[in-house]
Formats: C-alpha cells, structure tokens, sequence
C-alpha cells in the first residue's frame, strides 16, 4: 500500500513539475514590474518592458483617428512623461482618471505604449 | 418607502442571527424564524426596486446610478451597479438558496435542514451587517437632485442585466454543497450521505456559475469593441477559480460514495469551492491588486479578508475534529474503475489549473512582500501556463465515455479510442496543413475532433458510462473549445480611413462604406453607418457601427457591429471621423459564434442532468 501510495506521488509531481518548468519560462516573456514615473525615467536607456501607473494630464490629450495614434502626458506627484499609443481611442479614455500603461520607451524618450489600461464602466464607488 | 427597507434589513439580520442560535441547537421553530429572514430581505430589495423605479433620488445609491430618462428594464438592472446593491442581491440569492434548503424533503429528514441554514444563515447575515454598518444602500442625500447620474451607458446593455445575477447564483450557489457537509460532519455522522445530497445544489451553482462567466465574455465581447472576450483579468480569474474546484465538485460527487477517499475529497472541493467564492469576492472589493475593473480599496476588503480567514479556520478545524468520520466511505454504488480513476486524474488537472492561475493572479501581491515591487503577470503567462493544462483536461474529458467497465486497462482503452484517434490526428493534420497558426489551434482542434467522436459514438450506440446530460454538457466544452482555439488564432485586423462610396476588400469581402448619418436623442447624438458586405459579387449582410456622445457625460459610447457566421466573425469599430471621412476598424475572428452557441449546449445539458432523477439518487446502472 504504502508502495502504491509513493507511486501515486511520485506520478503526481512529474505534471507539477513541468507546470512549475513552464510557469518559468512564461514568467521571462510576461512579467512586468510596476515603476514610478520618475523611476521608469530613470531606466529610459535600457528598453525593457515597463508598466506605470498614473494621472493623464488634463488638456495633454491629442487623439488622430487616422492613424490611429493617441498622445498625451501621464503623471503621477513627482514627475511626467509623453505617451505615444498607437490605438484607437477607448470609449472610457476621458472618464478614467488613473490609467496603467505597459510599452517602453522610444529613442525619442516617449513612452511607447503596448497596453493601455483602464478602469471598467463596473468600477464600484470607493469607501471613505 | 426607504425606511421600510432599512427596517426589513434590519429585521432580516438579526432574524437570520436568532435562525443559526436556533437551528444550531436542531430546533424546529428556526425553519420560522429564518423564513422571516428571508422574507424581509426580499423585502428590503423590493423596497430598493421600488425607489429605483420611483426615481426617489433622495437615496444616493439611486442618485448615482439611475435617472429619470432610464429606461425601465435598466432602473432595474442599476440595482446591482454598485456596490451596496450588489451586496443585497447577493443576500437576496442566498435568501432563495435557504428557502430551497428548507423545502427540500430530503434534507428534511433527521433536521438536517436546520443546521444547513445555520450556516447559511451565517453567512446571510454577515453579508446585512456589511449592508446596514459598511455600505448601505438607503444612504440618505442631504440635497436630493432632480434626476440622478444615470446609469453607465457601458453597463445599458442586456448582458449587464444578466451576467452579475448569474455570478452571484454561482458564487453563492456553492455554499450549499459545503453547507451540508459541514451540517452532516457536525453531529459526527460518517455515512457520507452528503456527497448524494448535494449533487443537484453542486450542480445548479456549477450551471450558473458557468452562465455567469460565459455572459461576462458575451458582454465584453459586444460591448467593450476590444473585440476579445477574456483578458486573464484578476477580477475574471477571480471567477475561474471557484469554477475549476467547482467542476471537480460536480465530478467527485458524481463519483459516488463507495470510493475510498471520495467523502474527503468532496469535503475538500467543497470547502476550498466556497472559500474561493468568498476570496473573489475580497478581491474584488479589496484593492490589493490592480485591474481594468479598478477596485475599491477600504474597509470592506479587511472585513471579506476576516470572513474568508474564519471560514477557511472553520472548515479545517471542523474537518481536523471529525477526521474519523470523513474517512468513511460508506456502502455505495458501483462505479466503473475506469471512470473514477478519470475523475480523480481530472480532479489533479483542474486543482493545478486552479493553482497555476492563483498563482499568477496573486503573484503581483506575493512580490510585492518578497521583493517589495509589484511584478504583473500578463496575459502571455496564463495562456502560456493553462493551455499545457487545459488540452490534456479536455483530452480525459473526451475520453470519458470509453471509460467502461469492459475497458478495464490501459490496453482496453487504447483498442477503443483508436478510431476517434485517428480523426483527432486528421482533423489537427488538416489545421495544421492548411490553416497553419502554430501547433496550439491544431492540438485543440485535434483534441474537440477526438471527443466528438466518443462522444457522438456513445450517443450512437445509447451505451456508455455517461448520462445524456453529462454527454451534451462535455459536447458543449468541446464546442466551446473550438471556438475558443479558432477566435485566439486565426484573427485579421485592419484599420482604414474611408470616403463615402469606398469599397474595402477584408478577409475574402467587400465591405461598402455609404456615408455617415447622424441622429438627435433627447441627452444623446449619435454618430453612425451601416457597410454592406458582399461576398463574391452578392451582397450577404450588413454591419452597423454607432458613437454616440451624452450631453451629461464625457465618456462617449461604442455600438459595435458584429456580422456573425459559423465560420467567423466580422467586427467593426467605428474609431473615428471628420466630416463624411470615418476610420473603420475591421476586426475577423474565426469561429467565435462557437463559443456561445457551445454554452448553450452545455447549459442544456446541465439542466438535462438536474432533471435527470439520478443526480438526485444515483441508481447502479447496467452498461
């Protein structure tokens, strides 16, 4: 019994394994940390995949649907920087106050973005 | 009208208070006392409904989420827009689950009942102290406005009057099941009698749980003119988790009770089910992580994290005491071996599913106590992870009807399977050679093809280990897979600037742009055009795209048009325009229509099998 139970595990950890091998693998292409503005400026020279919380600054925003390229200035309290998005302009873009970009950053040293995140239609109202 | 509500909470609270005193004691009179819990949460909701039809924005969860101009259906629907109301429509669901307890004859006997809805009463009334102390929805407004914000043009949509209703019937749903183990462990009754009971409660949570997430991506899908359907979201893998241990749920309990390990087991899944309900829940309410469905941090994310702790606490000690007692099997039904060996593989496979996205799900939290920075696993990392897991799961799913008692062996297996083999390897061959895309869409194409097969076979020949219910619902999966697999791989895209008499070739037709029509409403103006599209020379269909912009709000909002096929879809996203020159964005997704018309198999077949008397008593069946 207790030689059928080893088994048992021992056939189990083969799949967790590999789960775990490729859970690695995956994590090398998809992680991406969270940085400050002022700290994603400071990485500018190394294009590596950044993602950034912050304020859109009001008036920045300049949309061209032909392209379709969507510019403005993300902020947070210690610093700013330009946003290129080559995307078309998502419905909730003026309503969201906070948005959370994922690119990197240009020659130019805009910020190129990949993914551009907003708060859902859902949001539920926060508590004092 | 709003004190009314507010005293029916109240009422309704403290009664489901005194049911679990009294219940827990197996006194008759709780089955009184929580009807009247029951009835006055419904009372309280009705009162909310009431308000919200009555335009009474004195009250400011109505000020904020509805308007005079609403139509009707939607004053409804705003119910659940918020936060506070969606809390009492969870109380109000649960409601509807501990009536259904305490009607039920079968836990009847021996008052089992009474202890089920002590538990659920529990949980009932932490949900009316949340609502009466934390997040209220009778808030009064000390400067009441004429008309209210109105609802979120995003969230005016059918989708979004069914899709949270469904989730929460799900989420709650899965309360029972534990419910009733915990209510039989209690008294340190070993018979396993549980595992029977609580199939059809298993099973109708699972089917609306299922619905739940479906008409979520439905939603997204239309709506949101992203044109994707699951984004890997933490809010979205919030709702999967539960929905993987669930799935193994319904399975384990299928299994029987005669199988060693099964009552531990069950207990397991159960417990670890509705544990994940709640942390859901918490973490959609939390703030501890960051998602498109921007959470709202404060108070109430503490409180879920305080419940989720003293039920995991609960659930372990409850099992830790009565270990003896969820050793036993008990006599049961025979089973085929081979099957309950499936089950208990397909069991290993969803619990590392369900690991591997919680994993990734709260890995942002997890580095930001290791390595005190937020690392954010994208959507890369959960296909990359779940697909490995997923193929195989669906792989043992197709191959659950050829799991017989006269297939005992590997060997036996294998003679059977070799022909829907061979038309699993052709189909993902024919995929690979001809349509190309990488070996995912060919091995999941492959995988859908070999389960139809055994599937339809076991259908054909009306014998197998499986019941028809059981039969559609695995169809409907492997429906689904095939859309799934068809819409993530073979895509186009294209983003063009048009005049009006344009013609676009995509994807094999020729869509015609006539020009741009604008249209007044009494807060809204509304930009839009329809394309006609024609496929070799003949005109096949037509799509519609609107923007329309609120005199109120600044968020303008998207009507996509979807032109809909077996084969495909086309999407079109009116992204823009200046004058009668409009930027389209044109969108193929292969096979998406799959999806939907999968989930309607399986719902069907889920409902099938809660018809089916044997869920309810499983009887030995000859094969």
């Amino acid at each position: 019994m207790a030689k059928k139970k080893l088994r048992v595990v021992i056939f189990a950890l083969i799949p967790v394994l590999v789960l775990v091998l490729l859970a690695f693998r995956a994590f090398e292409h998809s992680a991406a940390y969270y940085y400050t503005i002022s700290e994603a400026k400071e990485l500018q020279a190394e294009a590596q995949k950044l993602r950034i919380k912050g304020q859109v600054v009001k008036d920045s925003v300049h949309y061209d649907p032909s392209i379709p390229l969507l510019e403005f200035a993300l902020a947070d309290q210690a610093a700013q920087i330009d946003v290129i998005y080559g995307g078309v302009l998502p419905d909730n873009f003026h309503h969201a106050q906070e948005v959370i970009v994922e690119g990197k950053f240009t020659s130019g040293g805009e910020f190129m973005v990949s993914k551009l995140m907003l708060q859902c239609p859902s949001k539920y109202e926060g508590e004092e | 009208m709003r004190d009314l509500g507010l005293i029916s909470l109240y009422l309704s609270c403290a009664a489901a208070l005194w049911a679990v005193y009294a219940g827990a004691r197996g006194e008759a009179k709780a089955r009184r006392v929580n009807l009247v819990s029951i009835l006055t949460a419904g009372l309280s909701t009705l009162t909310l409904v009431f308000c919200f039809l009555t335009d009474d924005f004195r009250l400011a969860y109505v000020a904020r989420n509805s308007a005079r101009s609403l139509p009707v259906l939607y004053k409804i629907s705003a119910l659940w827009a918020g936060q506070s109301g969606s809390l009492l429509l969870w109380l109000l669901i649960l409601s509807f689950y501990s009536f259904a307890v305490q009607r039920s004859r079968p836990l009847r006997e021996g008052g089992l009942d009474l202890r089920v809805n002590a538990i659920l009463g529990a949980v009932r009334a932490v949900f009316a102290l949340l609502l009466l102390f934390v997040s209220s929805p009778f808030e009064l407004l000390a400067d009441p406005p004429y008309s209210g914000a109105g609802l979120n043009p995003m969230l005016q949509s059918l989708g979004m009057v069914v899709h949270p209703p469904l989730l929460f019937a799900g989420f709650s749903g899965f309360a029972v099941p534990f419910a009733l183990a915990a209510a039989q462990l209690w008294p340190g009754d070993s018979s396993g009698r549980w595992l029977e009971l609580a199939r059809p409660w298993a099973l109708t949570a699972w089917l609306f749980l299922t619905a739940g997430i479906v008409t979520g991506g439905q939603w997204a899908y239309s709506e949101l003119g992203w044109g994707g359907y699951w984004a890997w979201d933490p809010v979205e893998n919030a709702s999967l988790l539960p929905w993987f241990t669930g799935t193994a749920l319904v399975h384990t309990l299928l299994l029987g009770r005669g199988q060693p390990g099964g009552q531990w087991w069950g207990y397991l899944l159960s417990a670890l089910t509705f544990v994940l309900t709640i942390f859901g829940t918490f973490l959609t309410r939390s703030g501890v992580l960051d998602s498109v469905h921007a959470f709202s941090g404060g108070v109430l994310g503490s409180i879920f994290l305080g419940v989720l702790g003293a039920l995991a606490a609960f659930a372990a000690w409850l099992a830790w005491v009565r270990r003896t007692s969820l050793q036993g099997a008990g006599p049961g039904e025979e089973r085929p071996a081979a099957l309950a060996s499936g089950i208990k593989l397909g069991n290993f496979l969803l619990l590392l599913l369900a690991g591997a996205v919680f994993a990734g799900t709260m890995f942002p939290v997890l580095s930001r106590v290791l390595v005190g920075r937020e690392i954010v696993l994208d959507e890369g990392f959960f296909n990359q992870v779940t697909v490995p897991l997923f193929l195989p799961l669906l792989l043992l799913m197709g191959s659950a009807p050829l799991l017989t008692p006269h297939t005992a062996g590997f060997l036996g297996i294998l003679r059977r399977a070799w022909f829907p083999a061979l038309c699993g390897a052709l189909t993902g061959l024919a995929v690979h050679f001809t349509l190309g895309g990488g070996s995912a869409p060919a091995l999941a194409l492959a995988v859908a093809a070999f389960g139809l097969v055994t599937h339809l076979g076991t259908l054909l020949r009306r014998k197998g280990p499986l019941k028809p219910g059981s039969i559609l619902v695995h169809v409907g999966v492997l429906l689904m897979l095939i859309g799934i697999a068809g819409s993530s791989s073979y895509t186009d895209s294209l983003y063009v600037s048009v005049e009006p008499g344009d013609e676009v070739a995509f994807a094999g037709y020729i869509l015609t742009y006539p020009g741009l029509r604008a249209r007044y409403g009494a807060d809204r103006y509304t930009v839009g055009t329809t394309l006609s599209i024609s496929k070799n020379g003949r005109e096949v269909g037509q799509l519609t795209a609107e923007k329309t912009l609120w005199e109120n709000r600044s968020q303008p909002s998207t009507e996509v048009g979807i032109f809909s096929r077996l084969k495909e879809d086309l999407y079109l996203n009116l992204a823009g325009w200046q004058g009668q020159t409009v930027q389209l964005h044109l969108q193929r997704f292969a096979l998406v229509s799959w999806i939907w018309f999968g989930s309607f198999v399986v719902y069907l077949g889920a409902l099938g099998a809660l018809l089916d008397k044997q869920v309810k008593v499983w009887q030995r069946r000859t094969f």
